[in-house]
Parts: C-alpha cells; structure tokens; sequence
C-alpha cells in the first residue's frame, strides 16, 4: 500500500509553505484546506488534478519597486492593494486623455483578470531571485530584446511586428509557463493512462504532456509551446519542456529555454504551480515563478481568434493611412 | 498428425497470447466503456472530395502532380448529397472557386466532420465526464461532454457537442455551429443550421468505424450519412506536433496591408 | 523585453496584468482607432459578431439628414460575458444603444465600444440576465 496516502495535512502544508522559507515569515496562506482533506486520486493511483482551473489574479508579475524588501502582503495590505488596482484597472474609468482612453479600449464587463491577490499573498508572481524580479538578461538577449523593442514602438510594417497574441499565434495564458492574462484565464486538465492533457482556452491549445519517459523531440523539432515530457515526484507533477522556438521569447528568453513546471495539488480547489526558467544563453542566472490555479465552476468556450480577426487587416489599414497623413503633413510644410 | 496437432497448439497459443495482450492493452476504460484513447487518422480521400470522384489536375500549374488531385471511393453512403436546387448551385460555386475559397487555405478551424478525415493525425482523450479531442491541423479542438453539458452560448467552429454511450459506440451530438466551415475541398458546405451525429465503434483494437450522419434543412433535402474507418497510429512514440499554420497564411491575407518600401 | 514593471500600478489606462504588459500595448486601440475622431454614436443593433478575439456588434445611426449610416464597432472576448450567463440572444436585433468611442485611423466607419450604453445611461451587459449569474464568483 502507498505510504504517501498517510502522510497527515500538516505535512503536506508545511511542504507548501517550504519554497516560501527563503528567510523570511511566511504569513499563513489564505487556502481553505480542511484537515479532512486528502490528496484524490486517480485510478492509477496519481494525484487528480483535474477539472476546469483558473489562475486569474492582480498580483504583478515582478515585484513593484515600491514594495522592495517585502516578499508577502498582510492580509490587511492584500484588501487594500485590491481595491486599489481594482480601482485603476477598472475600464469604465474613461482616461486622463483621449490617448489613454482609447487604449483603455472597452467597458470592464468585458474582462476578467480576476479580483484578489495570489492567495499565498506575496507580491510578485516571481519569487526566485528574492527580490521578485527577473534577473537581468545576458549581453545578447539585451540587443536581441531592445530591437524586438523598437519594432514594437513604431508603427507596424506587417503582421509579423505585432505580437503573438494579436497575430492570433500565442498567448501567455498558454505561454508556456501559462500566465494569466486579461481574461479567459481558463484551463481544463485531464488525465488518461500514460498522459497529463491541458486545454488552455486561448487559443484553445493542448498540451499533451505523455508520462512515458520517451526521451524529447530532436533538436529539429521545434514548437511554440515547445516539447513537454512529464513524471510525477511524490504528488507533484513535473512537466520539462524543451525545443522552443526563437519567435516567443518569453521575458526575453531564446530558443534554447529549459522550462520546469511543477503542479501541486494543495487542496480541493487549489493546484499551486511553480515555474523555473532555465536558459543560460538568455538570463544571467535560472528563476522562478508561481502561480496558484484555483478551481473554476464555469465553462471553458472556444476561442477562435484567427478566423475573427479583423483587427489586423484594421490595424495595417491604420497604420498605413497614418503614414500617408505624416508624408502629406510633411510634403506641406 | 503429430506436426500438425504441434502447429495447432502453437498457433492456438499465439491467438490465445494475442487476446491476452489485447487485454492488457487496456481495451476497455476502467468503467467498462471501449477506450477510444489514442491517436487516430483518416487514411482516404475524403478531404479533397467526400464523393467519388476520379484524379482531376491541380490548379496550381508550377507545381503540377504535386498538387494534382487523386481519384478516390466517397465515403458518402449512396454517394449522393441532397442538395435543395439553390444550395447545389453555391456547391457548384464553392467548387469553381475553390482555389480561393477554400477555408482550409486560410488555416481555419475546420469544423466537423471535416476534421476527422483531415489527412493529419489526432488524440482522442477519453475520461468519463468529458472527452477531448485534439487535431493536429490548426491546433483545432473540441470537447464532448458526456455528463451535465453547459448550454452553448453562441456559434462556433467546432460546434457544441454532448456525447453518450450506446453499447460499444460513442454517439456525439453537435449543433451550435457557424456557417463558415466546408466539408471538404470540393466546396461541400452547410449553413448554421447544421446537425451532426458522429459515431465512434472500435473495429478491434486499432482501428474505429467512424460514421456521420449531417442534417441541414436549409442546405439539404434530407439528412445524409459518411462513413469511413479511421485507424490508429502505431509507431512507437507517436505523438502529435503542432501545424500553426496561422504564420503561413499571414503574406496571402494581410500582405495587401503591408508598408510598401519605396526604392 | 518588459522594461516597465510597474506599469500595472502606475499606468491604469493599460493595466493589464499579462506575461508582456508593454506588448499587449501594441493591439493598440491606438493602432486601430484615432484619438483625435471621438464619436458618439446611437443607432440600432442590427448584427452581432459574438466573435474572437473581439465581437462586432452592427448598428445603423441616422443622421441628422434622416441618412443611415452603417457603423461596426469593435469591443472585447464574448467568452466573459458567456461566463457570466450572457447569450447570443443577450442584445436583441432592434435594440438601441450609444456607442461612446473613437473612429477607425483609416476613417472608415468603424469604432471602438470604449463605451457602450442603453439611451438611459445603464451600461450594456451589466447585471445578470435573469439566470442569477451562476458562473460569477465575484460576489
């Protein structure tokens, strides 16, 4: 019989609370854990991580400099940040001016970035280094970011100098690592014999993620979402991916990026999930992020996004008769 | 008589080890449903022309047989589809036209059932609430829910659909679809009208009998079935790659709206 | 290439909380729409693309001449408001609303929905239809 199964509650909170440890006091977490709980399982035994999940939420993804120093919220600040960024983010407040207003873009029923901070209440979704930001990118990385820059603060020349979500290619809801977004924050896990299988509701990608240990594709097969290959570690879910392509730089990384995903069932409505980016050619050192996904009741819908896109042909079409205005403003003067 | 009782046994042996295998290949899901998990293709015809139809030339001359289209048997039953008279006409358009209007071209989701004969591999992976099935072409997906459905909300591409159990069949009912989507390349369309019942049977172990049953009251004078086996891939470490085929097609659609560089 | 980090914070006209903030800045609204054409438009619903990654919704406005004019305008995922028990029948053909936003930098009749009202001022899609909101789990 499988010892795991017997391992008390406690344990297994003091073991979601050890990443956290980093020499700081970890407040307690806001997981409504019962002491009742015990890991589910599936028929082969594995921990269930499945159902429609959601990691919608307003905590930043790097630590603000204004929060320096301060790895968790108390509960008092946590209400008190959400209000706040609820407060700014909120769309039905017309902008400062017309700029800022139309980017603004629609009312705030059209979205949905969630409403509380993570519940684990740090301050940033990236907690390895200590300090909640991503560690600085290699001399390379930096040329091949600050030209991938500049494209995007012009007008764009064709499709392929908007970014991915708008190009209807990727989003970061997907990533991976799978990173919530403005809405559609929706993730569907299933589990079968030999596969852990992931619908991300943008852009209705599937992660197929086999449990076999065949070795990775070669090095030729190179993917958006790169190449998973999973394995579970106790009742944690390991997912390595590899064979990434050079079109995604995730915050800057290359092809060569070695990503780690751990998923954690924590609770009846909790799956924490951890992320460790890996690619040496790009970052000056590894890091790590987490995310708690938590159990949605609504349905997950199709997103399809290239077949409805008339924002492009829009977008060029705008661009181009702003570049005609500036020649005729020019030719006039 | 000796040699040939020996052979018996052998043979009697292997089908009897054969069976066993099968069965330890998990043959049936734990709930004692057929497992249709694995990952399955179409190997005919019937996304260049669900109807039977003979090779006919491409209609890209520099590429020539490359693009050629091959002769196939329909995997329409009676091989005719009921059009009402107007419909047959825009079928008939659909076909002149096809070279452009094809939304394939376009890497759109290709709707049901076209995406099952797609000539590219998908995973069918089956639990006892809902069963997902993902295609390699456009990374299309759907899900069937086999308990508590939601409503559907509004038209899609893939369509709704809600799956049962009828012995050993998986019977999926779709509706909720748009009408953007073809049946194949021929031009063969619905509207948003369409009513699909699919019907999943496995033939042994690595193969399903797959049959269509389409309605459409504004398209079609009757409903009107396909069928076709699909079967599985068996390589060792088979497993799908991603076909984002919305980078290729991004010149054809928005080149019009490209900065023209001035020499 | 995300330099400004604190931009969920600071800059609340894009405060989006994404895995690129400065990069969804590029779908830019601005790209597409000129924040030098403001328009106020009322007119009738008489299509809805209850589409990705954004619906249309169609109306007819009359001007002044007694002219119809007919307007797109763009506005965000369906998907949410499908959560939050919302339909395709959930804006019936007909029905009249104001369109506050700004014109297509192309000058076609195009706009965003940067705000979308009923003539009395309650915003679209606000409150439940009558299902009691099942999925919404902001209470």
């Amino acid at each position: 019989m499988n010892p795991r199964n017997l391992i008390p509650v406690c344990v297994v909170i003091a073991l979601y609370l050890a990443p956290a440890a980093a020499g700081q006091d970890a407040p307690s977490p806001k997981t409504s854990s019962s002491r009742h709980w015990s890991m589910p399982r599936t028929p082969d035994g594995q921990p269930d991580l499945q159902g429609i999940w959601t990691n919608g939420t307003i905590t930043p993804f790097e630590r603000p400099r204004d929060l320096a120093g301060k790895p968790y919220f108390t509960q008092e600040e946590a209400a008190e940040y959400e209000k706040r960024v609820l407060d700014q983010n909120n769309r039905d407040r017309r902008g400062k001016n017309a700029e800022e207003d139309v980017a603004g873009a629609y009312n705030e029923f059209w979205f949905d970035r969630g409403t509380k901070v993570v519940s684990t209440l740090r301050t940033a979704l990236v907690i390895d280094p200590p300090d909640g930001r991503v560690p600085a990118l290699t001399p390379e990385a930096q040329k091949a970011a600050a030209s991938r820059d500049a494209i995007s603060r012009r007008l764009p020349e064709g499709p392929e100098d908007m970014d991915l979500p708008v190009r209807c290619l990727l989003w970061p809801t997907a990533g991976p690592p799978m990173l919530p977004s403005a809405y559609n924050n929706n993730y569907r896990i299933l589990q079968v014999r030999g596969y852990v299988v992931m619908l991300i509701e943008m852009i209705h990608d599937v992660r197929i993620i086999p449990l076999d240990g065949r070795p990775h594709l070669s090095a030729n097969g190179r993917q958006w979402l790169g190449d998973p290959r999973g394995h579970w570690e106790g009742d944690t879910l390991v997912v390595d991916t590899t064979n990434f392509t050079n079109k995604t730089h995730f915050r800057g990384a290359d092809e060569n990026l070695h990503l780690v995903e751990r998923f954690k069932r924590t609770g009846p409505n909790t799956i924490l999930y951890q992320f460790t980016v890996d690619d040496p050619t790009a970052f000056t050192k590894s890091w790590t992020g987490e995310v708690p996904f938590t159990r949605s009741t609504a349905p997950m819908f199709e997103y399809a996004c290239h077949e409805g896109n008339y924002s492009m042909v829009n977008m060029l079409r705008g661009a181009r008769a702003q570049e005609k205005a500036e020649a005729l403003k020019k030719e006039t003067k | 008589m000796l040699i040939r009782l020996l052979w018996t046994s052998i043979l009697m042996g292997s089908v009897l080890a054969a069976a066993a295998n099968n069965q330890q290949r998990h043959n049936r899901t734990m709930q004692g449903k057929p497992d249709l998990n694995g990952i399955w293709q179409a190997l005919n015809t019937a996304n260049w022309d669900l109807q039977e139809h003979a090779a006919r030339a491409g209609l890209i001359t520099s590429l020539e047989a490359a693009v050629a289209e091959p002769g196939g048997l329909g995997a329409v039953e009676g091989d005719e589809i009921p059009y009402l008279p107007a419909a047959l006409k825009k079928k008939q358009q659909n076909f002149e036209t096809r070279l452009t209007a094809d939304p394939e071209i376009k890497c759109y989701l290709p709707g049901v059932p076209r995406a099952t004969y797609m000539p590219y591999p998908f995973q069918i992976v089956q639990t006892s609430d809902v069963i997902l099935i993902a295609y390699e072409f456009a990374g299309a997906a759907r899900t069937i829910y086999m308990k508590n459905p939601p409503e559907s909300p509004a038209d899609s591409w893939m369509g709704h659909s809600v799956g049962h159990w009828e012995g050993p069949t998986l019977v999926v009912d779709v509706t909720s679809f748009n009408d953007q989507t073809w049946f194949d390349r021929a031009g063969n369309f619905h509207s948003d009208a369409l009513h699909v019942v699919e019907r999943y049977t496995p033939l042994g172990h690595d193969a399903l009998d797959y049959e269509a049953t389409i309605e459409d009251p504004k398209v079609f004078s009757r409903p009107w079935k396909i069928s076709m086996p699909l079967y599985r891939r068996l390589e060792k470490n088979a497993q799908l790659l991603e076909f984002k085929c919305v980078e290729f097609v991004e010149e054809l659609m928005y080149g019009d709206y490209r900065k023209k560089v001035n020499k | 290439m995300n330099i400004r980090t604190a931009g969920v914070l600071v800059f609340a006209g894009i405060g989006l909380v994404l895995g690129a903030a400065t990069a969804l800045a590029h779908h830019a609204f601005s790209a597409e729409f000129d924040a030098s054409k403001p328009v106020k438009l009322r007119g009738k619903v008489t299509k809805v693309e209850w589409i990705n990654p954004h619906a249309w919704i169609h109306i007819d406005v009359e001007d002044s001449d007694g002219k119809v004019i007919s307007w797109m305008v763009e506005a965000g995922t369906p998907n949410t408001l499908f959560r939050r028990g919302f339909s395709k029948n959930s804006l019936p053909l007909g029905t009249e609303i104001v369109v506050d936003g700004y014109q297509a930098k192309d000058g076609s009749n195009r706009a965003n929905g940067r705000d979308l009202t009923f003539p009395d001022g309650r915003k679209l899609f606000i409150g439940t239809p009558g299902t009691g909101a099942p999925y919404d789990e902001k209470k």
